[in-house]
């Protein structure tokens, strides 16, 4: 009776399957990267690569289609690493994150028109209202746990949608609202694409640089001691009801700019770009890449945005062939690509180091358990 | 005031498909976890496999037989083939299900087209009484939709099988310990509740037509039931079907039918914020303090 | 020197009385163990003292401060550090994340001992973890599990350790080593009050004891005079041997 009483609250127990199985999955094949963001060698090395693949593109003369899916990737890429810190650090999964962005959006298209503000002047709104109600979004989360405030979110977003179609003039109905162009920054024209494109990318990258120094901060570890142990967490001492709602603001600021820049480039805004089926999509990028990894929702958001591009079919084949990939993806890779080529590498540099040294290292595997 | 009951009866259809739908999210969410997102394409399957059968000359009741048989079978194979794998990891399973979803959707748009599609109406006419008319064949659609609710109540609340059930969800290791077989069960729960949203989509397309997309708006509502009612319980998602049906009529009669999911879903938010094991209450509520 | 005081707590689950409203007084100059059969109300008593549970009746006193209705962080951070039953930890971390985070939290008010480890390593050493920083803490064993409960708890800087069942689960080798390390936390000036089945390790380590039968307290002195009570041995040790 007592041991009942003494139970950790636990975040999947909607489910007694779930829960019966959470501690087999935690013993599971969780990598290093469930541990925040290490630095080493080969990720100062990825990244620079990245960097540089990102900046080069458009001397790659890539073509206008291509260069604009990457331009959306990008956008795209900063909404995920928001949602990250929630989902990846702290564990909570919210399904909010494409109305967030929507707030961003209709903040910077409605100050442009009634205030006649430009992108710049509009973006610390964008990011403050989308912020504000992204903690409002995750209020639930002190409430409610796992799958169900993972479907409120989901909600939250569709009402959004359907408050946005029925906004009339104020948002624009069906239609949505025009902005103007971005005109020039730093004596750059950005109507033209290749530079509009190279100004999502550093902001991008500079939304990965923020995730990682969040996830190397003791803010990150704060996080992840709420994902991993929330009841451990209170008891040394951690406010997790003040940090899941901090870690939604912040995650919020990133949906905000992500919106503002993606409203400024596309021009035309309408409430089906922010319903619940794209943010849907996000999520799927997200677990797809792996959201404890820093480069996870990068490749998430590279493979779903570009996958049926590259495929080049009729688009209902595309979608189904999508689907499926999707199906085989998760049901081969758990844990999200990154991961797995994470352990794939590290597996096959320790089979290096253990060819050069004499036998592989046991260090405290040899103390007995107690029964 | 006779607009009105007019309303309420006419609800009541729409009210029995959102339950078809619930039951089977609430078994399958409720009990074994898995949330599946494909789920209302199972409803939109059953409609479409209607629609097919009948368009070849087969009548509408061995059509309808033959079209949920199918739609079971379907939701057997993918439990067996594809949920049972990610049992351990439910956010996979989620995510697969999305995938499934486009997949689904997207087969059957390949094989016929994206258009809404309809049958004859297999029972026309109308009983009056009074003032009030019932449309005969949603007065059929009620009365299927009570008799698969007792049913499931009755197998889930009261038979040995679903003691043996209860138990396991309770407790899982002492279940299997018991020889009850868990594994077995789950599959069975899907399969069942893959059988009912197909003939939830069977009787919609009766009503209504159907598009190939039906199946992503009714999976919202089956959450919203099964939520709004309290994961895991049958008698609950009749309660909170009905509410969400009348909400549907009533906002449709009374000219928002443009605000008819807002309110179901605002309904749905502000209950699982202050009763978040449910209206009536969960077996499996989220954990609390 | 800090004062727990626990007066007339009352906590029930439906209907099962916990705690059929007890009075406890736990200094931090004496270690003090808890015990009792099972279900007899001691994990309640820690959880209502450290906020996971509201007691339905009663007060809760830190130095004489009403702590009743604090929530459960608030109380980690006035210096009451605890463990829990199933040997909690934040399993997919590293061992020397999971002190760290408990370092960089816990006890804001600097009261009690000075604690002589400034970094996790050292703390990490002082329970006799040492070598283990880099591990995950859930591809420990089991006793160091125990231990880097014990840590995480520690690097809260608390004044004041609740200790439930630490040694369950342990063999004697094991619970011996806990022993000498309850002792040294012990000498730092930190209260050490546990829960615990181990008699042979109750006796040698507590100075005073608390018995606890169906949510009352039946018991409660120095352990020489408590083990020999008759209404103990009935109740607690009669059914032990």
């Amino acid at each position: 009776m007592e041991a009942q009483w003494g139970q950790p609250l636990n975040k999947d127990s909607h489910s007694a399957v779930a829960v019966a199985l959470d501690a087999a999955e935690r013993h599971g094949a969780d990598g290093e990267s469930t541990r925040g963001f290490k630095p080493s060698w080969e990720l100062a090395a990825v990244a620079a690569l990245i960097v540089i693949g990102v900046l080069a593109l458009p001397w790659l003369k890539p073509g206008y289609r291509t260069l604009s899916f990457a331009l959306t990737t990008g956008v795209t890429a900063i909404v995920l690493y928001g949602m990250a810190i929630p989902f990846g650090q702290a564990g909570i999964m919210s399904l909010g994150y494409a109305g967030l962005m929507g707030f961003g959006a209709y903040t910077a298209a409605i100050l442009s028109r009634d205030f006649g503000m430009n992108m710049w002047q509009a973006m610390p709104f964008s990011a403050i209202v989308a912020a504000v109600f992204a903690g409002l979004f995750g209020l639930p989360s002190l409430r409610i746990s796992g799958h169900h405030f993972a479907i409120t979110t989901y909600v939250m977003c569709e009402l959004l949608r359907i408050v946005l179609t029925n906004g009339g003039k104020f948002t624009g109905a069906a239609t949505g609202l025009d902005l103007p162009p971005i005109g020039t920054v730093l004596g750059i024209n950005m109507d033209k694409l290749a530079n509009a494109y190279l100004l999502v990318a550093v902001f991008m990258l500079a939304s990965i640089l923020v995730a990682y120094l969040i996830g190397r901060s003791s803010y990150g570890r704060t996080l992840r001691s709420i994902r991993e142990n929330e009841q451990l967490a209170r008891s040394v001492g951690i406010n997790t009801n003040l940090h899941k709602v901090v870690a939604f603001m912040v995650s919020g600021l990133f949906a905000g700019v992500g919106g503002n820049l993606q409203a400024y480039n596309y021009r035309h805004i309408s409430p089906d770009l922010y319903g619940g089926s794209i943010s849907l999509n996000f999520a799927l990028m997200v677990m797809l890449g792996g959201a404890r990894t820093i480069f996870g929702p990068l490749t998430g958001a590279v493979i779903v945005t570009f996958l049926p591009e590259v495929m080049r079919i009729d688009p209902v084949d595309s979608r189904i062939a999508y689907g499926l990939a999707l199906i085989a993806v998760i049901m081969l890779l758990p844990g999200g690509v990154i991961a797995v080529t994470e352990r794939v590498y590290r597996r096959l540099t320790e089979t290096v180091i253990a060819t050069r040294r004499v036998g592989p290292s046991h260090a405290g595997s040899s103390s007995a358990r107690g029964d | 005031m006779v607009t009105f009951i007019q309303e309420l009866v006419n609800s009541l259809s729409v009210a029995s498909v959102i339950i078809l739908m619930g039951i089977g999210v609430t078994l399958i969410f409720g009990l074994t976890g898995i949330i599946n997102f494909a789920h209302g394409e199972f409803l939109m399957l059953g409609g479409i496999g209607v629609w097919v059968l009948v368009s070849n000359g087969l009548g509408y009741i061995p059509a309808l037989l033959i079209s949920v048989a199918l739609v079971g079978l379907l939701g057997f194979l993918l439990e067996r083939g594809l949920f049972q794998f990610t049992l351990l990891r439910p956010n996979n399973g989620f995510m697969a299900s999305l995938g499934l979803s486009i997949v689904l959707q997207h087969v059957v748009i390949r094989i016929w087209n994206s258009f809404s599609k309809s049958i004859p109406e297999p029972l026309p006419g109308v009983w009056e009484i009074g003032q009030i008319r019932f449309i005969k064949m949603r007065v059929v659609v009620v009365v299927v939709t009570a008799i698969v609710v007792a049913v499931t109540f009755f197998t889930i609340s009261r038979s040995r099988y679903g003691l043996a059930l209860r138990a396991s969800l309770a407790d899982r290791q002492t279940a299997a310990l018991m020889g009850i077989p868990i594994r077995r069960y789950i599959t069975v729960i899907f399969a069942y509740g893959s059988a009912i949203a197909g003939l939830g989509g069977a009787l919609t397309i009766a009503l209504f037509p159907i598009t190939p997309f039906v199946g992503s708006e009714m999976i919202m509502l089956g959450f919203a039931v099964s939520l709004i009612a309290g994961l895991g319980n049958v008698a609950g998602v009749v309660g909170a079907g009905l509410i969400l049906g009348l909400v549907n009529g009533m906002s449709g009669a009374y000219g928002t039918p443009e605000w008819t999911n807002a309110y179901s879903f605002g309904l749905m938010i502000v209950i699982l914020i202050f009763r978040p094991q449910g209206l009536f209450g969960g077996t499996m509520g989220p954990a609390i303090e | 020197m800090t004062v727990l005081e626990v007066s007339g707590i009352r906590k029930q689950f439906g209907g099962v009385v916990a705690l059929a409203g007890i009075d406890v007084t736990i200094k931090s100059d004496e270690i003090l163990g808890v015990i009792g059969p099972n279900g007899s109300g001691k994990t309640t008593l820690f959880n209502t003292v450290c906020g996971i549970y509201r007691p339905d009746a009663g007060r809760v006193r830190w130095n004489g401060e009403d702590i009743t209705a604090k929530a459960a962080f608030q109380i980690g951070r006035l210096g009451i550090g605890r463990t829990f039953q199933q040997a909690m930890s934040f399993p997919a971390l590293s061992v020397r994340e999971n002190v760290q985070i408990a370092m960089e939290h816990g006890s804001r008010r600097g009261e009690g001992a000075i604690r002589p480890w400034s970094s996790p390593e050292e703390l990490l050493a002082f329970v006799g973890l040492e070598g283990f920083a880099d591990e995950s803490a859930n591809a420990m064993p089991f006793g160091n599990l125990r231990r880097l409960g014990i840590a995480v708890a520690l690097g809260g800087r608390p004044s004041q350790l609740l200790l439930d069942e630490p040694a369950a689960g342990l063999n004697e080798a094991e619970s011996a080593e806990l022993v000498q390390l309850f002792r040294r936390v012990h000498q730092l000036g930190v209260g050490v009050c546990l829960i615990d089945h181990h008699v042979g390790m109750m006796a040698e380590l507590c100075g005073n004891l608390i018995v606890l039968n169906f949510g009352n307290k039946i018991a409660d002195g120095p352990t020489d005079t408590i083990l020999r009570d008759a209404k103990v041995i009935e109740v607690y040790l009669g059914a032990q041997s």
